[in-house]
């Protein structure tokens, strides 16, 4: 019985198929309605089984998601496979979420938990190769409509290089408050509640990372 | 790892946690007023706030990834958590063979090829057990021997009729 009803619900998470246009023209009225929910209503469709709720949390938050993995990564292709693995863990274990946070914070909670266990493990794989393929991405604070000048590329690959050393030297409490608030704007409240930890701690974690990095970057004042 | 130098500006010890706050507009009403107010004075605190204002910008690195990006990482996503799905119910396509209708058949085909089994082979029970060339013939003499009994068996009988054929043995 427990199999069969596992089954069905198994089927209800298949996209369902169009081929009928009325079908797809009710289909189209549920997305809009699904886009004008909040989080809460569709975290509540999710975690009974509508994979459509679901994926209208995925478009809504991917952007923030990536970004803070890149904030960490800062490699396209690491950050795109880190914040998507953040999404899976989130499917796995969206039924556990009791709703004592909001969605968001517990989402970018275990964004940032991934992107901190990633870094133990490439730290441990191979020391210093975490961002080898930085320089293949595009450099600090630069618009990527206006093309660099040669000697501006080096120059920017160069403080590119310093900025990411700098940030890798951080512990990771402190470049975790440092990305968040730096990174992504986020309130000292909302980093807090992300981190699981005081506002004090986290102004004390993200002073610390600010000075850290003063330091380490003092050349370039 | 970049090389260390120090610093331009010193800010009073006790207010850098405060500028740092400042400069990412985490002050309540009161506290930036009083801040503001004492970097206007204190060159120290003014140009720390300047270096954080240089400073901290670069060490943003902007990603725009085009629409196509966006468009794999969601198709990419959903391939990913169908993959998930597939590999956490992986029991299910044997699960579906459990329901009542199969298991009947099931056991209908199990009785019948177990019926067959016993009427048509050479039975469960059979010794498929050939006996060894060294064995057989040790086997051989006893099997004359048991025809010497048997022969033995039928003069007995023979022995017995001629005892009740025989009149002066029933008035003995």
């Amino acid at each position: 019985m427990v199999c069969l009803q596992a089954a069905g619900e198994l089927e209800f998470f298949r996209p369902p198929l169009h081929s009928d246009p009325s079908v797809g023209a009710t289909t189209k009225g549920r997305t809009g309605q699904l886009a004008n929910s909040g989080d809460e209503a569709l975290v509540a469709l999710a975690q009974k089984g509508d994979r459509r709720a679901f994926e209208e949390l995925i478009e809504r938050h991917k952007h923030k998601a990536y970004h803070i993995a890149f904030g960490f990564t800062r490699d396209r292709e690491e950050a795109k496979d880190l914040s998507q693995e953040a999404f899976l863990k989130v499917f796995t274990y969206l039924k556990k979420f009791d709703g004592r946070s909001s969605f968001y914070t517990w989402f970018y909670r275990i964004v940032v938990n991934v992107c901190l266990d990633y870094k133990r493990r490439a730290k441990r794989t191979s020391a210093g190769e975490f961002n080898e393929t930085v320089e293949n991405q595009m450099e600090p604070s630069h618009n990527p409509a206006q093309p660099m000048a040669p000697e501006q590329h080096v120059l920017a690959g160069q403080l590119s290089r310093k900025v990411d050393a700098a940030l890798q030297t951080l512990p990771a409490k402190q470049r975790t408050a440092f990305i968040l608030k730096n990174h992504q704007g986020l309130s000292i409240r909302e980093i807090a509640e992300t981190m699981e930890t005081a506002e004090g701690t986290v102004k004390v974690h993200l002073h610390r990372a600010v000075s850290s990095l003063r330091q380490s970057l003092a050349e370039l004042i | 790892m970049a090389q260390q130098t120090e610093p331009t500006a010193t800010a009073c010890p006790q207010l850098e946690a405060d500028l740092v706050l400042l400069h990412y507009g985490d002050l309540s009403g009161v506290e930036r007023q009083r801040l503001q107010s004492h970097t206007e004075q204190c060159a120290g605190c003014s140009v720390y706030l300047k270096e954080l204002t240089g400073l901290m910008p670069l060490t943003v690195k902007i990603d725009t990834p085009p629409q196509e990006f966006w468009m794999d990482y969601s198709r990419e996503l959903r391939h990913k958590i169908d993959a998930s799905l597939e590999n956490k119910f992986w029991w299910r396509p044997i699960a579906a063979f459990l329901t009542p209708r199969y298991l009947t058949a099931f056991a209908t085909a199990a009785t019948l090829i177990l019926a067959l089994t016993f009427t048509i082979g050479p039975g469960p029970w059979s010794s498929k057990h050939d006996l060894p060339e060294d064995e057989l013939t040790e086997a051989l003499p006893v099997a004359e021997n048991l025809e010497f009994f048997r022969a033995m068996d039928v003069l007995d009988e023979l022995e017995l009729l001629e005892v009740m054929g025989n009149p002066a043995n029933d008035a003995a």
